[in-house]
């Protein structure tokens, strides 16, 4: 399926659970998107820990809401806790099959996004990683000075800023030298293109969730 | 005009990268989180977690609006910071995009309020003010704080705007002071605090 149609195809169904409130089309979808990461050949170890994040937020919101409001409503606490569960597994559909790099391609070519946003923000999401480390740096190497830079030290986010200024600099010159020029026609050596399929991959499931939402309970 | 044209792409990498980096300082306070949602959920104040930590997750929003001083910076910087999150394992799946849109826009108005002229403790606080009602109107359904009675409704409405007012007003009035002062930010013309 193309990558932007299924993006905003899981948009537009989070969305939607967001405002609905109902339990089996939650399960169903949870049931759905766990079938397709395990035909996609998911290893269970990674389903595991992704079914484990979203437990204490979802638990903790379940039982406020029936416990704790004037309405006790156990339906609807079981709604909120199933919905948690829904989005992180619609999220992961997406993240753990497609990659950023054929997202930004389709943006760029089939919704017409200017190649400076997909490029530019495709360039800095490769530094995430070394971006972490180097945060951890920061705080380690001012440790050593005695100086403890926590999360509300204004002076960690500066230092931040300091590394994203540089090497925001020194990605956009990487780019530039690799020949890229913003705002100009380009050419493309991996065609995205959408099929007819894709839409029918888009419209089918959102014709068929519409009653699902309204009438199940 | 076209409002992509105000963004070379140096500056679209920068404003990524403010998310990442925060990103990366607000994933290890994940655990004050987890923390405060355990601690609270006894008392039936678990949501309050949520209101308490705001500030942390939406203070990209308001700062590269403030620092950059362009339209659709506040927007682009929570927006591109859940987008990163998203593809790196967040703990909300497909609607951090959802909130990272609702939390960007949020932030984005505070500064369109005041047409993109004004950039003094005014403007960062009706930034701020924006971010704390949007995001609490999308939480009364996202999260069901429809079902809360309305003192406790006013309780996390305060707790939520004091905790975005420290993170996207104070910090970020700081933080834009440092960098003034270091003048490094000369080339996106500088912040004037």
């Amino acid at each position: 399926m193309n990558p932007s149609f299924k993006l905003i195809l899981i948009i537009l169904i989070s969305f939607e659970i967001s405002f609905t409130r109902s339990l089996i089309t939650n399960c169903l979808l949870i049931i759905i998107c766990l079938l397709y990461l395990i035909i996609n050949k998911i290893p269970t170890k990674t389903l595991g820990i992704i079914l484990l994040v979203p437990i204490v937020p979802a638990v903790a919101l379940s039982i406020t809401i029936a416990f704790f409001t004037p309405a006790h409503d156990y339906h609807f606490a079981l709604v909120l806790f199933t919905r948690m569960f829904a989005y992180v597994l619609l999220g992961t559909s997406f993240t753990l099959i497609n990659s950023p790099l054929e997202l930004a391609r389709s943006l760029e070519q089939n919704l017409n996004l200017p190649s400076k946003f997909a490029y530019g923000s495709l360039a800095a999401f490769g530094v995430l990683p070394k971006m972490r480390l180097t945060i951890l740096t920061l705080q380690k190497a001012a440790l050593m000075r005695g100086i403890r830079l926590s999360f509300w030290s204004p002076k960690l986010y500066f230092k931040a800023l300091l590394i994203a200024l540089n090497w925001s600099d020194e990605l956009a010159q990487a780019m530039i030298s690799h020949g890229y020029v913003e705002d100009t026609a380009r050419t493309y050596a991996h065609k995205i293109s959408i099929k007819h399929t894709d839409w029918l991959y888009l419209l089918v499931p959102l014709f068929i969730i519409q009653p699902l939402l309204l009438m199940l309970p | 005009m076209n409002l992509s044209n105000h963004y070379h792409v140096r500056d679209i990498i920068f404003v990524t990268l403010i998310g990442i980096a925060f990103g990366a300082i607000f994933i290890s306070t994940n655990f004050i989180y987890n923390f405060l949602t355990v601690i609270l959920t006894p008392m039936g104040l678990a949501p309050m977690a949520n209101d308490i930590n705001m500030g942390i997750w939406v203070m990209a929003g308001p700062l590269t609006g403030f620092i950059l001083r362009k339209p659709g910076a506040g927007f682009l910087g929570e927006f591109l910071a859940a987008v990163g999150e998203m593809f790196f394992g967040g703990q909300w799946g497909a609607s951090t995009l959802i909130s990272g849109t609702i939390q960007g826009l949020a932030a984005e108005l505070g500064f369109t309020l005041t047409g993109y002229k004004l950039y003094n403790w005014f403007s960062l606080t009706l930034s701020c003010l924006t971010t704390t009602i949007i995001t609490f109107g999308w939480d009364m359904f996202k999260n069901g704080y429809t079902e809360f009675s309305f003192n406790l409704l006013i309780l996390l409405f305060i707790v939520r705007f004091i905790s975005i007012f420290f993170f996207g007003g104070i910090l970020t009035k700081m933080i834009a002071a440092l960098l003034d002062r270091s003048h490094v930010l000369t080339k996106f013309g500088g912040t004037n605090v």
